[in-house]
């Protein structure tokens, strides 16, 4: 083999080499180096969300907590924002409440296990102030045709943090006069009386626990958007001030320290959330 | 007219492809794999200009699911959402004919768990009061479905996924027992008339499949053990349910579970 085969063999070689790599070569796409969505409205991008909003627990047991509050957060991108919330509430009566109390009897009668109405009514718990600190992740986002006229923007979140609230219950010392619950009276030696009804219900005060919510920005127009959210508050309670556990799990006659568990508090929540600044900006 | 006008033969066949047969629809991965592989940057080589065709131009994106002549059967699970004294778990299963995109006509079927919650026993505990309950045992429903709402979302920017809402409004029959406060005097049983309305959503997993959640309330007049009741009075179940307590009941209750879709698959009917 000369020096002429040789070149002709690499010349050969490289024109193979050339058309194979033609023939792998991909379509050209002139879209290639642009944004996915052009023009991308970044609706929560950079923003700070303050959103005034009504809040109702679901499905209470004893009382129905209904207030208002405001919500204050800032995202810090499409995803991530920290925010916090507070709400000022009242307390209704449940309507199980209102079907045990006429059934009690009208008077204190200590001879009985059974309260009275004052001795029901009085040991229920309210919560006038709650709220929460939080961080928040939103994973979807998008849009939705409704009756195929109205095209909505919308995204989910979801929150974790730290709950608050502020407990109080106003059982007066005529009701909850037995000064030591479930022991040994130490002045007059007087046994324990083992009646939870006359006891102080221990279910005021601050309380501090865990924060989970889920929810829903469906836009209204660029900085308007309607804000539906179920948030859980959940800490140590015990909203009847009942009896209820005891070292064995069981009534111990005594309200005690015992008596208040984890409990979940369960709110739906619905608000109208401002975007500041107004404008929107685009992606390019 | 005009003399300019080139006749359609003369057209480079090179330039404009005059439609092909379109491939026959797969499943909904396969279609996203495709177009994700169709997508896929172009990093080196050399440049083909390929000729145009009329699949490259999409005016508006079709629906990627299609239900209409489609039948959904629906397994599916629930729980009380507003009673707190006793909680029922439900397992149930509705079978669904869609008429058109948007409208359905279905059948369901229920039955029923109880479990006591938290102030049940409290109430007994703290208030010496035994709450008077009943228990549903099952429950069957004809139903009408409607999906006004449609829309799309991405996930953490990566997938995209299409979900609706559709609302139900049925009517139908269950059966609800009275469980005695004393379990000397026997209880009995209540039929229901039902009606139900509901909103759920639907997220689409592939052509075949969807997650289903949703909220219905079964509304109906239960009878419930009469306040009164020892020997001589209201002794038996025949007169308890005679001088029973009548009262308008909202069972609202929350379903999740997974449609399957019949046939499997669909065809378009119209161009892209």
């Amino acid at each position: 083999m000369n020096l002429k085969h040789v070149i002709l063999a690499a010349s050969l070689v490289s024109a193979v080499s050339a058309t194979e790599l033609a023939a792998e070569g991909r379509r050209l796409n002139d879209l290639e180096e642009q944004p996915a969505v052009r023009g991308r409205k970044l609706l929560v991008s950079g923003r700070f969300e303050f959103a005034p909003l009504f809040e109702s627990t679901i499905n209470a047991d004893f009382r129905h907590i209904i207030g208002g509050g405001a919500k204050l957060e800032y995202h810090f991108g499409d995803k991530f924002s920290i925010g916090g919330i507070i709400v000022g509430s009242t307390a209704l009566n449940t309507k199980l409440v209102e079907r045990i109390i006429p059934t009690l009897e009208p008077g204190v009668d200590n001879m009985t296990r059974e309260p009275s109405q004052d001795e029901f009514r009085l040991r229920l718990n309210a919560m006038p102030l709650h709220g929460a600190a939080y961080a928040s992740l939103t994973p979807w986002y998008g849009k939705l045709a409704a009756f195929g006229q109205a095209y909505v923007a919308f995204d989910f979140y979801f929150q974790a943090g730290i709950s608050f609230a502020q407990l109080t219950s106003d059982c007066p010392p005529n009701i909850c006069n037995d000064p030591s619950p479930g022991k040994t009276n130490p002045i007059t030696m007087a046994p324990p009386d083992l009646n939870p009804n006359n006891d102080d219900p221990l279910n005021d005060g601050s309380r501090f626990g865990l924060y989970l919510g889920g929810g829903i920005h469906v836009f209204l127009n660029d900085f308007i958007a309607l804000d539906l959210t179920v948030r859980d508050y959940a800490f140590s309670d015990n909203p009847s001030g009942a009896d209820v556990s005891g070292p064995r799990d069981g009534p111990d006659g005594a309200v005690t320290s015992d008596d208040n568990r984890f409990v979940h508090h369960l709110f739906f929540g619905a608000g109208v959330s401002i975007m500041f600044p107004t404008k929107v900006k685009r992606t390019r | 007219m005009g003399g300019d006008e080139k006749p359609a033969a003369q057209v480079d066949p090179t330039e404009i492809d005059m439609g092909t047969d379109e491939p026959k629809p797969g499943d909904l991965a396969t279609d996203m794999a495709n177009a994700d592989k169709a997508n896929a940057t172009v990093t080196n080589g050399p440049i083909n200009k390929t000729p145009l065709s009329w699949s490259d131009i999409t005016t508006v994106v079709r629906k990627p699911f299609l239900k209409v002549r489609r039948t959904e059967l629906y397994p599916f699970v629930g729980t009380t959402m507003n009673d707190n004294m006793v909680r029922h778990y439900t397992v149930g299963g509705e079978l669904a004919y869609y008429l058109t995109d948007v409208l359905a006509i279905g059948v369901e079927g229920l039955y029923y768990q109880r479990a006591f919650r938290e102030p049940f026993d409290l109430v007994a505990r703290q208030a010496r009061r035994l709450p008077t309950v009943n228990e549903y045992q099952w429950s069957a429903a004809l139903n009408f479905h409607y999906v006004p709402v449609y829309g799309k979302f991405a996930i953490l920017d990566k997938r995209i996924v299409t979900w609706e809402v559709q609302f139900v409004v049925g009517i139908g029959a269950g059966q609800s027992r009275v469980i005695p406060r004393d379990t000397k005097f026997p209880g009995f049983t209540n039929f229901l008339i039902q009606p139900n309305i509901g909103v759920g959503m639907r997220f689409f997993l592939a052509k075949w499949i969807t997650l289903n959640a949703g909220i219905r309330d079964y509304l109906f007049i239960d009878k419930f053990e009469p306040t009164n009741r020892e020997v001589g009075m209201n002794d038996t179940a025949e007169l308890a349910k005679k001088n029973a307590d009548s009262a308008f009941i909202n069972n609202v209750m929350f379903q999740v579970g997974v449609s399957f879709w019949l046939p499997t698959s669909f065809e378009y009917t119209t161009f892209r």
